[in-house]
């Protein structure tokens, strides 16, 4: 059993430090040990220590990354891919571009450890296009990589071959979804992919291609160095190692915390993050990105920030974003908001997401305009419940869990909302 | 083809793009941010000239032009804001102080009867939510942008209507 309270920095371990971006400081404190390490080891020594360690993507889907990286086919000797996922862009979340600020070469490390485990020569980090900063940041930590001999034909001096290269993307949500990202990466509308095959088999160009966030990338050098029993050993059973939690909404602390998983949420709220703004009371909660269920307070008296924990209250861990409502906040703006983001971000393949995500933006929009009709609850509850498991990707899902959770748990305020317009109209 | 070529930078620019990813067309993306970054956005001739000059077709082009939300397929103003308008900054004020801006463009348009210098769309998450709420202006990210401070914010770059 791990321990869920003692708090270890692995992706925010350079947090605030002086010139925390350079090399030198990064070799100052061990960086690119954990790669030589790493080269001395057999590809599948890497993959075995990161089945051990637990530790599960830190995207959103949280699948187990070690048994993701043995998908890869090892006796196809042609091209592999390793492809960062840094279009950060769920909303409520800011943790990749933390990473970017103050660890980037703890992520190239990641990637170049990661991919010589999967037998990739080649990777990309994607990264959203308004992160301007993090990207030139990122570049630069390539670019000083590159001239340390950490990348290139002949990885310090092992005469392992990995490059790597920046791509950046262009305003589409769908592109956080390692097929759409891919499309976008081949230079075409970032529209995701029916699977399978799985991107490990056939990904970029139909080649086989890793996908992983970048703080689960960024996770791996502290593994490699560490051991991975150390890292099962932070965080519960099931959830192993820590994850970086981003708060926001009327808080007095919000940010980005470092915290191991099955943490308190009450902790974290009240402590860490120092409660809520003094005149605010917390209303809900939409514990792990935008597509999360919401959560009402008494499901947060006792809830633990992990996988299970987070499942068993019927919302997800998520990508870790805390996204805090407070008892100012009308739920048909929330719900609005909430839909009008997927209808705009859907990429149109499929029929239900495209038209479902529509007709909760346009029913909503009627609601709350003052137009709402008796009845609208149920619909916008019937039109979510059709959309879910029908599609390409986990867009459509994404949308309807968070309409549904909001329409059941506040059915009565929106139902007032739509009762009293209807009376002043 | 109407309109001017591509200066010898960006035209050495797109030469190096179209070699430097595993397929010409990997290329597209960052072409067209290349060529919005020297051009403001991304007009018919550019694609006459990456179909004619560097065998893009234009309908993988257009494709993408389409797509992406980021590519100006219109000539921009002098500062083009994105303002948040997501959850997270909506609870911390977004729409107040977006009201507020877009007062000042339309209160500049009647008083001068010429465009404003800013133009303003609402975006998705911009990911920087323990500071919101946010905005870009062109590529300056600002934070904490309330219907208290925009005005300071805006007076930086042109000044605002009285």
């Amino acid at each position: 059993m791990g321990d869920s309270l003692t708090k270890v920095k692995i992706t925010t371990a350079f947090e605030g430090m002086p010139d925390a971006r350079s090399l030198k400081t990064y070799m100052s404190k061990g960086g690119y040990s954990a790669l030589k390490k790493a080269l001395a080891m057999k590809p599948e020594q890497i993959i075995d220590e990161v089945k051990q360690s637990g530790l599960r993507g830190r995207g959103g889907a949280g699948f187990p990354t070690g048994m993701k990286w043995s998908f890869v086919p090892k006796d196809d000797k042609g091209a592999k891919y390793l492809i960062c996922n840094n279009d950060e862009g769920e909303p409520g979340t800011f943790k990749d571009r933390y990473i970017a600020e103050w660890n980037p070469h703890m992520l190239v490390e990641g990637m170049i450890i990661s991919g010589y485990a999967i037998g990739a020569t080649k990777g990309y980090i994607y990264t959203r296009v308004e992160f301007f900063d993090e990207i030139r940041w990122l570049e630069t930590a390539i670019r000083e990589a590159y001239d340390a001999g950490f990348l290139g034909d002949n990885v310090a001096g092992t005469g392992v071959k990995f490059h790597l290269d920046h791509y950046t993307g262009a305003g589409a949500y769908i592109c956080g979804e390692e097929t759409g990202l891919l499309s976008s990466l081949e230079g075409k509308k970032g529209q995701p992919k029916l699977k399978p095959p799985f991107p490990a088999v056939s990904g970029y160009l139909g080649r086989p291609t890793i996908v992983n966030n970048t703080e689960t990338l960024a996770t791996v050098p502290w593994i490699i160095t560490n051991g991975g029993a150390a890292h099962k050993a932070i965080g519960t059973e099931k959830s192993a190692g820590t994850k970086l939690f981003c708060i926001s909404g009327r808080v007095r602390k919000p940010g980005v915390y470092e915290l191991p998983l099955g943490y308190p949420f009450k902790k974290f709220l009240e402590e860490d993050a120092g409660g809520m703004l003094p005149g605010y009371k917390l209303k809900a909660c939409i514990p792990g990105g935008l597509s999360a269920p919401i959560l009402l307070p008494q499901e947060l008296e006792t809830l633990t920030l992990d996988y299970e924990g987070l499942a068993g209250a019927g919302s997800m861990l998520g990508s870790g974003a805390v996204m805090i409502i407070d008892d100012k906040q009308s739920m048909v703006d929330i719900l609005r908001n909430t839909v009008d983001f997927f209808h705009h971000e859907s990429c149109g393949q499929c029929t239900p997401c495209r038209e479902g995500t529509g007709w909760l933006a346009n029913i909503m929009g009627g609601v709350a305009s003052g137009k709402g009709r008796t009845g609208d609850v149920d619909k916008m509850h019937s039109v979510a419940k059709h959309m879910g498991g029908r599609t390409i990707c986990a867009l459509s899902d994404a949308a309807a869990m968070p309409t549904m959770s909001i329409v059941k748990k506040f059915e009565h305020e929106l139902t007032a909302y739509i009762e009293k317009a209807g009376k002043h109209a | 083809m109407s309109g001017a070529p591509f200066s010898a930078g960006l035209a050495e620019k797109v030469k190096g793009l179209l070699k430097r990813y595993e397929t010409k067309r990997s290329a597209i993306l960052p072409i067209l941010h290349a060529i919005q970054d020297e051009c403001g956005w991304v007009q018919d001739h550019h694609i006459d000239i990456l179909e004619k000059d560097h065998g893009l077709p234009r309908v993988h082009v257009k494709e993408v032009l389409t797509f992406y939300t980021w590519y100006r397929k219109s000539p921009p103003r002098p500062f083009e804001i994105q303002f948040c308008d997501n959850v997270t900054c909506e609870i911390m004020g977004a729409k107040e102080a977006m009201a507020k801006i877009q007062t000042h463009i339309d209160k500049y348009e009647a008083q001068m009867g010429e465009k404003a210098p800013f133009r303003m769309i609402g975006v998705p998450c911009l990911c920087v939510c323990d500071g919101a709420p946010a905005m870009l202006v062109n590529k300056d990210r600002h934070l904490k942008v309330t219907v208290d401070n925009v005005d300071q914010v805006l007076a930086k770059y042109a000044p605002l209507p009285k």
